[in-house]
């Protein structure tokens, strides 16, 4: 079990100024974390919330801390942004009599593809899977997000496991697009999991659009009274539409084997006896 | 040195420290302390709230329910009260009411904080924010006291335009230092935040594109 009850864990997510549920994932990942001890104190921090990627050392108290970027991908955020406002030389930064160490984004994990099917189960309970299709929705389209380089990964290895009927990448603005969804799928049952890490704007508000199940935006999900019913039966299927893979609770264990692997690839973890 | 900005905040409270931005901090005779929002002082109608994470969900909206994306605007919500049983839980729920206010204002007291001229904040940004690196003198000057008026946010500005570069256009609320003898901890704006940082992003892109 990792443990490190003298060093800090800092989450960093991308937040919203408009959305109030994109940093909630990062949170509660966070508070799952924080009772579990695993670490002295955790903190999150946001691009685009508070508390930001330049005010949060301020609040660490230790001197080792891992950052992890509960983020869907490399990419734009992973490399550019997070490292500029914090300030970090590479993936170990010491700074002030700090260590910083900057692990790799939660949806690196080895498990993404696990949960991916974990999350398409619970949405379908007992229905077979041989005769579903599942779709896992990326964003797409922009020059410096990996994120759809993230989910065709995801979908090959899930494809590979021989366990649904079919496995398609689908994009929010890019082809194959999840608005055409019943154009490219052949089986009666289709299942829709998010490749995101909030039911934030886009997998609460838009994608359900594209699909046909909502006919406008809305308000944020945590905003509503009420909540979503699977399944959906529209243009001859039916349609199982999931909760963004990021509002997975095993997240927390992902983030936590993220600071882990760290010590692993970096040998700074010296065990005593 | 390790900090420690859980005893730091035990240390301030029993120096008389009372308030944080609209919330008021309250020891209790049996321990603990008790948060609620300054303008519910004489309420006995208040929902009481027991866990320091119930501050997140308290912090997030306002009274018509609509989303604080700024947790420092002047809207935080009315109606309970939150008791928590020790120091540390307290730092909790204020890092959810004040993100980062605590420990910015314990950096400063260390004189560990520096400010960051927003000419130095723009000039660092890339992506869709480069445009910013083009705000005019006189449209930022006029922006920033637009767009951080105490109306919209309760922190007190320490950097300045650019370096030895004053800000113009703030109200004597917005101004750091913060008057003494308030028993408050400030709430401090050490560097433009990214509600600023698109703000001057669309000051930049209009004046652009009525520019043709």
């Amino acid at each position: 079990m990792f443990h490190k009850p003298d060093s800090a864990l800092i989450i960093v997510g991308h937040g919203s100024t408009v959305n109030p549920d994109s940093s909630a994932p990062t949170f509660d990942h966070a508070e799952v974390l924080l009772r579990q001890k695993a670490f002295g104190e955790v903190h999150c921090a946001f691009w685009k919330e508070e508390p930001s990627l330049r005010q949060v050392l301020h609040m660490v108290d230790s001197e080792d801390v891992y950052i992890v970027p509960n983020f869907i991908s490399e990419g734009y955020f992973t490399r550019t942004i997070i490292p500029r406002e914090l300030e970090l030389d590479g993936p170990l930064t010491h700074r002030n009599g700090r260590t910083l160490k900057y692990c790799e984004p939660v949806g690196n994990h080895a498990r993404m593809s696990e949960l991916l099917l974990k999350r398409a189960a619970e949405v379908a309970p007992g229905v077979p899977t041989k005769e579903c299709s599942l779709l896992i929705v990326g964003h797409g389209t922009n020059l410096n997000d990996n994120s759809a380089f993230a989910a065709k990964r995801e979908v090959d290895r899930i494809r590979d496991m021989g366990l649904y009927g079919e496995v398609f990448n689908t994009y929010m603005e890019e082809a194959p697009l999840v608005s055409e969804w019943d154009a490219y799928t052949t089986c009666p049952n289709v299942i829709v999991v998010p490749f995101f890490i909030a039911d934030g704007l886009h997998s609460y508000q838009d994608i359900p659009v594209l699909l046909g199940i909502e006919q406008d935006t809305g308000l944020a999900a945590s905003q509503r009274d009420i909540f979503r019913l699977n399944p959906y039966h529209l243009r001859g299927r039916t349609l199982y539409y999931a909760s963004a893979i990021g509002t997975e609770p095993l997240f927390s264990d992902l983030i936590l084997d993220q600071a882990a692997l760290f010590d692993t690839q970096h040998s700074t973890s010296h065990p005593t006896a | 040195m390790k900090r420690n900005l859980t005893q730091a905040l035990e240390h301030w409270i029993a120096e008389g420290i009372r308030s944080i931005g609209q919330i008021s901090i309250t020891p209790q005779p049996e321990g603990g302390f008790e948060l609620r929002h300054l303008e519910d002082a004489g309420r006995d109608d208040l929902t009481l709230h027991t866990s320091a994470l119930d501050a997140r969900g308290l912090s997030f909206f306002d009274d018509a329910k609509a989303y604080r994306p700024l947790k420092t605007a002047p809207t935080l919500r009315h109606g309970w009260r939150l008791q928590v049983q020790t120091a540390q839980e307290l730092r909790i729920a204020l890092d959810y009411f004040y993100p980062a206010m605590t420990a910015l204002w314990q950096s400063q007291l260390a004189g560990e904080l520096r400010p960051v001229a927003l000419r130095e904040t723009l000039n660092r940004q890339t992506g869709m924010y480069a445009a910013t690196k083009r705000l005019q003198d006189e449209e930022g000057q006029q922006l920033v006291g637009r767009h951080c008026a105490a109306t919209s946010c309760t922190k007190r500005i320490m950097w300045e335009f650019a370096p030895g570069q004053p800000l113009t256009e703030l109200s004597e609320q917005k101004r750091w230092p913060a008057p003494e003898g308030t028993h408050a901890i400030p709430l401090i704006c050490q560097e433009a935040c990214n509600h600023l940082v698109p703000a001057c992003r669309e000051v930049v892109k209009k004046r652009e594109r009525a520019a043709g």
